[in-house]
């Protein structure tokens, strides 16, 4: 698969469990693993509905993980479904995710679920449900909002 | 339609919105700004990706800048062309290089730099076609799967 111009990359302290865990309670799909030789992972990639993250770690210099932060995290990630986002929230949550937000159809159009996985990286998951254009979307939600700066 | 994109958390979202723009060339494509001017939601894209830039709107969402320099996740950018000059226009807007601009094994031209409040970005571009028999014998890295 090309890989998509942007694409996150997380930290985990134990990377082969995650790549496990999140095709189990995610769907990803591990495509790629490159051991460090020391029983960690310096690169991989698993993918979902045709985008791409690369999980690595044990982390090291300036990384770290949110079980090793206090639960603090500098970034999270957002996975657009097709379809089915309650199954998705539901396969997450048997699979051990923490759901913070449960699934809930948003002033702009879309159904979002958000959740924490197990080492406590914060993702969101949302499909669209109807597509607003912005002025719709400023209407629906109060906020002023331009699509250039 | 980007399936998988990455939030970034500044003290600034505002001067990252500029920033980003001026240094590696995303677009602005979506801002929401609430009653008092801040920004509550924004997208920037390149080519069929995008990261969203916001603020740090709790006590578990911060910049690097507010945690000791420490990163949780970091972005990675694929680019098709001239790499060098990518990276010399990050450098010239301000990023840290801390991984100049150099070829990896497995085909990939790579540097590394930090954004003004610390978020770590790896910019990519494939200048060779390596299979991985030829990546794990220059190594010694056991591979599985391969691009």
């Amino acid at each position: 698969m090309p890989r998509p111009a942007i694409s996150p990359v997380i930290w985990y302290r134990d990377p082969r469990a995650a790549l496990a865990w999140l095709e189990q309670a995610f769907g990803f799909q591990t495509s790629l693993v490159v051991d460090d030789g020391a029983g960690g992972v310096m690169h991989s990639e698993t993918e979902v509905e045709g985008g791409v993250i690369m999980v690595v770690g044990p982390p090291r210099d300036s990384a770290t993980t949110p079980i090793a932060a206090g639960g603090q995290v500098t970034q999270s990630v957002h996975v657009q479904l097709s379809e089915e986002i309650d199954a998705h929230c539901e396969r997450a949550r048997a699979a051990g995710a923490k759901i913070e937000r449960e699934p809930q159809t948003q002033p702009y159009g879309d159904r979002v679920y958000t959740c924490l996985d197990l080492e406590g990286h914060p993702w969101s998951f949302g499909q669209t449900i109807q597509a607003l254009t912005p002025g719709q979307m400023a209407a629906a939600t109060g906020h002023d909002i331009a699509t250039s700066l | 339609m980007a399936r998988m994109s990455s939030a970034l958390f500044y003290q600034d979202p505002r001067a990252a919105l500029a920033w980003l723009e001026k240094a590696f060339g995303l677009e602005l494509t979506m801002l929401l700004e609430d009653a008092d001017g801040n920004v509550a939601h924004s997208q920037m894209t390149l080519g069929d990706s995008m990261v969203m830039i916001g603020s740090e709107w709790s006590e578990d969402h911060q910049s690097p800048k507010s945690v000791g320099g420490k990163n949780t996740q970091t972005v990675s950018i694929q680019i098709d062309e001239d790499i060098d000059a990518h990276c010399a226009r990050a450098r010239a807007a301000g990023a840290i290089i801390y991984a100049e601009p150099e070829t990896q094994f497995y085909g990939d031209r790579t540097y590394r730099c930090r954004d003004p409040e610390g978020h770590i970005w790896n910019v990519a571009q494939t200048v060779a076609v390596v299979s991985r028999e030829e990546a794990e014998a220059a190594t010694g890295l056991k591979i599985t799967g391969w691009m």
